[in-house]
């Protein structure tokens, strides 16, 4: 069981590696499709479904294995390829920005956080609490029921979409709109992260 | 099927939400929480940006908005795990159940 | 507001500050400050009270009193309404009204600086506690009372302050409260007092109900209106049945005269409420000397001169009859009195019979002179007796005195000088004489007219013959054809006293005999005072310990020496005129007029006391020279000290005994009234002990007890614990079952939340479907 876990775990870092190797290509493909420079999102055709369908399928099972695996460690080695996986699909969507931040902060900074944390926390890496029966059954009704709910849902309303192609936001729009439009939030965040790093660090400090 | 909408992001979003919701329900680790907690913060992520993308509104705030959550989240990620070593240096365990002393 | 308003009025706020700070700050004061306050507060009034009353001279020489007196009435403080009788408060500014006032301040103030004299040398510890400051406090409050009862000029308000008095009065009597006797005495003169009210309540509500206001002069302003329109009260056909008895209106307003008067009785200690005054002096002296010889006693007089127009000839009769026969017994019982204080005690209800008596014959200004002159030489030889008593190491029996003018020359003389005033000492046609030589001789010349004794053809009954033509003689016309006269012939003793038009009327028997009763107590008098004085300050020592304890406090000479004086002036000059300024007038009353008030004019304000000089001279040897007659006769009993006078009495012992007994009231009322409560709460307790407690304890208790056991075991223990108990239960398991969500696991929470979301969302749903329309989400844009 544990041979298998490892094997699943291998597996799911496995292909955050393709994903990781697979993005440039999307990108090009994408940069292929327009070469005025201008990245536009793979829209459309055969290729955009079959990218949808292997990283977001990739995305669904990490999430599942999130919900599956018993160690923290193997949790955050899913995540890991959640991560990586919904950045590829931000590429698909066409937010090229936010799928670098993403792969950046995420995987980057805030997994590495989260296993840090694993690891000062624990006393081995194998330490594992787990939850009832019932508990794991309850929790297991309600995400079913909330999905089927958010899913009929989903499908019943009637969404004004485009179906056209639109042009991705570059980093010169980011930085333009974070310095004009949202100036006010972009300060309030700046703080917010000050306050979240003193806080932390007064949190996590040694006493004495 | 292979033309890809929003309802396919709609959905995938929905499905990871659940997930997230599902791991924050049954996991005593303080930080599997968290993790659950980072699922679920994705998952409006890719809401956020397909309706971005779907959208009839031009312009791109559902990435701008995108980007401070991922901003919060990591901020709160920070925050969260220095509560996780605070409650472990307390009660030398991070078992969430055994943070309980405000149990009425 | 006038000047004069405004220090009456002040003058009785300022001892009721004095009362709020004795009684708040008092034990702080300490023991010579407490009283030196209450001293200043009373002086101020004083100031206050001569400068209304030199004031009030001027507007009476200058004729504008009666303007004043308008005035302050037109300016009085609406209160409250009575059902539709309008309550005002208001100063009843007149010259009664100042006089009084003047005369309570004044020996109040002499009474509190003796005062401070007097508890300097007594024990006032209770319990540890010092009762120093309650001593003044009582005293301001008392002030406060009774220069309030003065200057209202509304029954009711009158009718509050005369109970504040009364309160003061019991608090003052049972001052030393840790000894039996003075709370006793106490007791005894509430509760007496009490009788008397009752009556003083039942007058009022008369007054409210037939007259329609509470108000003094509207009272008699519409009695008199009544009386003269037949109409109210006095309508032939208005009657009230009373279980079966008719009582006619002019019967219902004799009563409501006696009613009010029936206050008088108590306060004033007339008989048969007597019996609570002599009592009344377990109360340290000084008490007895302003309240129970000056001021609170004289209150019953003063309300009775207040009512005066209230009251028809038969009250006026009764009231005259009532006062006899104090003046009479309680002047005979002061004969056998060995008690200094209780012997000044009777004295006290004699003259306070004097004045009511004069009153009922309507020697209205005689008998508030008397009240006058009467309250300075009393509480002057009260203060005396303290001095005494207090100088004898607390002996107050005469009979271990004697021969202390030597050891007490000033109380000895200032005393002479009040038993003078008492006696009637004065040279007829002379001018020359004390306190009832003036007062008391004119009240019997009144009633020596009023009897008819003298006769038609002196001076004064011509004259008020000529005052009859002038309405009385149609009043009594009227009164004939109200049936008034059926109700007063009843009576037996109406006499037409107002009517005067006829020689018959004017002399009844009983008038007669209570003239002759009070010349004879007019002997009686001097004899018990000059017994008193010998007793007490000559001959020769009787008890060689109390003799040489005897000494003067200089504190407490200095107002003797000033009451004497004012005893002297109070003869003469400023009392008189101004009472009789406050007569009733004739145009005021129509049924009842002060019989002197009429005498009063120019001539007498000036100081002539032509009246007074013929009542000497009808009286030369009835009554002019009687206290020299007396003092001899006293003197020569008392001259070898008390053997001669012992073998007296033994001659006479049953008399004595009669008298030493005080007519055996005390045992009457005994008798009558506590061994009466006393046999019916023994035959109540008979019923109880032997019949209700059988019943109880034989049926009721077996019921009972049959019942508790099974409400107790049955109903209680099952039904009403059970109840109780499942409540509780029943409320701990849900409590339990509410709980039990509240895990204090933040994954289950976050289970319930997704939970709720859920089940909403799907609830949304059903109801979409059921409801057939599409409420979900429709995007904005679409």
């Amino acid at each position: 069981m544990v041979f298998l876990q490892r094997r699943c775990s291998l597996l799911a870092f496995a292909g955050v590696m393709a994903v990781v190797l697979t993005m440039p290509a999307v990108a090009m493909g994408q940069e292929s499709a327009d070469f005025e420079g201008v990245p536009t999102a793979v829209q459309g055709g055969v290729l955009e479904a079959v990218l949808f369908y292997i990283f977001g399928g990739t995305a669904l099972v990490a999430a599942l294995g999130i919900c599956l695996s018993k160690s923290v460690v193997r949790m955050a080695t899913w995540l890991f390829g959640t991560l990586g996986a919904v950045a590829v699909l931000y590429l698909l969507l066409g937010a090229f920005f936010l799928s670098a931040i993403q792969l950046i902060v995420y995987a980057g900074g805030t997994l590495v956080l989260l296993v840090f944390g694993v690891m000062l926390t624990s006393k081995s890496p194998w330490v594992r609490f787990e939850c009832s029966k019932v508990e794991l059954a309850a929790g297991g009704g309600v995400a079913v029921m909330l999905f089927a709910g958010l899913l009929s849902v989903l499908t019943r309303a009637d969404w004004a979409v485009t179906e056209g192609a639109t042009t991705g936001a570059t980093v010169e729009d980011f930085g333009k709109a974070l310095l004009t439009t949202y100036l006010v939030p972009f300060e309030v965040a700046s703080v917010v992260l000050l306050v979240v790093m003193i806080a932390a660090a007064y949190l996590a400090r040694q006493e004495g | 099927m292979l033309t890809i909408g929003l309802m396919h992001y709609l959905i995938l979003s929905a499905a990871i939400f659940c997930c997230g919701v599902f791991v924050m329900m049954t996991k005593r680790n303080a930080i599997g929480i968290l993790i659950g907690v980072e699922l679920v913060l994705n998952s409006v992520n890719i809401n956020f940006i397909a309706f971005d993308r779907y959208s009839l509104v031009p312009g791109f705030d559902g990435q701008i908005t995108a980007l401070f959550v991922i901003v919060l989240a990591a901020a709160e990620a920070a925050v969260a795990v220095a509560i996780c070593m605070n409650l472990y240096k307390n009660i030398n365990t991070i078992d969430v159940d055994r943070g309980d002393a405000l149990h009425g | 507001m006038s000047n004069y308003e405004t220090y009456l009025l002040a003058g009785v706020a300022i001892p009721f500050v004095s009362f709020l700070i004795l009684m708040l700050f008092g034990p702080r004061l300490g023991k010579p400050l407490a009283g030196w306050v209450a001293v200043a507060a009373m002086a101020t009034c004083c100031v206050l009270a001569t400068l209304t009353m030199v004031g009030w001279l001027g507007e009476v020489e200058n004729g504008t009193a009666a303007e004043m007196t308008a005035a302050a009435k037109d300016n009085q403080f609406y209160w409250a309404d009575l059902g539709t009788v309008p309550i005002n408060i208001g100063v009843n500014l007149d010259s009664l009204t100042v006089i009084m006032f003047f005369m309570v301040t004044f020996i109040a103030t002499w009474i509190f600086v003796f005062s401070v004299g007097y508890m300097a040398g007594h024990s006032d510890e209770v319990g540890g506690q010092s009762k120093y400051h309650r001593f003044f406090c009582y005293l301001s409050l008392f002030g406060f009372s009774m220069l309030g009862l003065i200057i209202s000029s509304n029954l009711l308000f009158l009718f509050i302050f005369w109970e504040l008095v009364g309160l003061c009065s019991y608090l003052l009597i049972g001052f030393y409260f840790d000894k039996k006797y003075a709370s006793n005495a106490a007791m005894k003169a509430f509760i007496t007092n009490r009788v008397g009210d009752f009556g003083f309540i039942f007058g009022l509500m008369m007054v409210y109900f037939f007259l329609g206001t509470l108000d003094l002069d509207g009272a008699a302003a519409e009695f008199s209106r009544q009386y003269a329109s037949n109409t109210g009260v006095f309508d032939p056909a208005f009657t009230i049945n009373i279980f079966g008895w008719k009582v006619s209106g002019a019967m219902l307003a004799t009563l409501m005269g006696v009613g009010l008067f029936c206050g008088a009785m108590g306060k004033s200690a007339q008989f048969p409420l007597q019996v609570w005054l002599p009592d009344a002096m377990a109360g340290p002296t000084p008490v007895s000397a302003l309240i129970h010889a000056a001021t609170m006693v004289a209150a019953g007089v003063y309300l009775v001169a207040r009512v005066f127009r209230l009251l028809t000839p038969e009250a006026q009769m009764f009231i005259a009859g009532v006062g006899c026969i104090t003046l009479t017994a309680m002047a005979l019982i002061a004969i056998v009195q060995t008690d200094i204080k209780k012997c000044l005690a009777y004295s006290t209800l004699s003259q306070l019979g004097y004045m009511i008596f004069g009153l009922g014959v309507g020697a209205w200004i005689a008998a508030l002179f008397h009240l006058m002159t009467h309250a300075f030489f009393k509480a002057m030889m009260f203060l005396g007796s303290g001095q005494v008593i207090e100088g004898c190491h607390h002996e107050q029996d005469m009979r271990k005195m004697g021969g202390l003018i030597r050891k007490m020359p000033v109380t000895g003389i200032t005393f002479l000088i009040g038993v003078l005033a008492i006696a009637g000492f004065g040279i007829p046609n002379a001018h020359l004489g004390l306190g009832g030589y003036f007062s008391k001789d004119e009240i019997l010349a009144v009633a020596w007219d009023r009897a008819g004794i003298g006769g038609e053809g002196h001076g004064h009954h011509g004259d008020h013959g000529g005052h009859g033509d002038d309405g009385h003689g149609g009043d009594h016309a009227l009164a004939g054809t109200t049936g008034f006269t059926l109700v007063a012939g009843a009576g037996g003793s109406h006499g037409g006293d107002h009517g005067g038009d006829s020689s018959e009327e004017k002399g009844s028997g009983a008038l007669k005999l209570m003239f002759w009763c009070a010349l004879i107590t007019a002997y009686v008098t001097p004899f018990y005072m000059m017994r008193c004085w010998w007793m007490t300050f000559m001959g020769k020592p009787r008890d060689q310990h109390v003799h040489d304890h005897a000494h003067e406090s200089p504190l407490m000479f200095l107002p003797l020496v000033i009451l004497a004086i004012f005893t002297v002036v109070s003869s003469y000059a400023l009392f008189r005129p101004l009472i009789a300024d406050a007569a009733p007038a004739l145009t005021d009353a129509v049924l009842v007029t002060s019989y002197d008030g009429h005498a009063y004019d120019a001539e007498h304000a000036k100081g002539a006391l032509i009246k007074l000089e013929a009542a000497h001279d009808w009286l030369f040897w009835g009554v002019g020279w009687s206290w020299l007659i007396m003092f001899i006769v006293a003197i020569v009993i008392y001259r070898g000290g008390l053997d001669f006078a012992a073998k007296i009495k033994s001659a006479f012992s049953p008399i004595a005994t009669l008298l030493e007994k005080k007519y055996y009231f005390d045992e009457i009322y005994d008798f009558l009234l506590v061994r009466g409560c006393r046999l019916i709460a023994s035959i109540s307790a008979f019923w109880d002990t032997y019949i209700v407690d059988w019943i109880v304890a034989s049926f009721t208790s077996k019921v009972t007890e049959r019942f508790s056991v099974f409400a107790g075991r049955g109903v209680d223990a099952n039904i009403v614990d059970g109840v109780f108990n499942g409540m509780a239960v029943t409320s701990f398991d849900l409590s339990n079952f509410f709980r039990s969500p509240h895990t204090g696991r933040i994954r289950n929470y976050v289970l319930f939340t997704a939970g709720a979301a859920a089940v909403a969302i799907l609830l949304i749903l059903v109801f979409d479907q059921m409801s057939g329309t599409q409420v979900v989400l429709t995007s904005a844009g679409g």
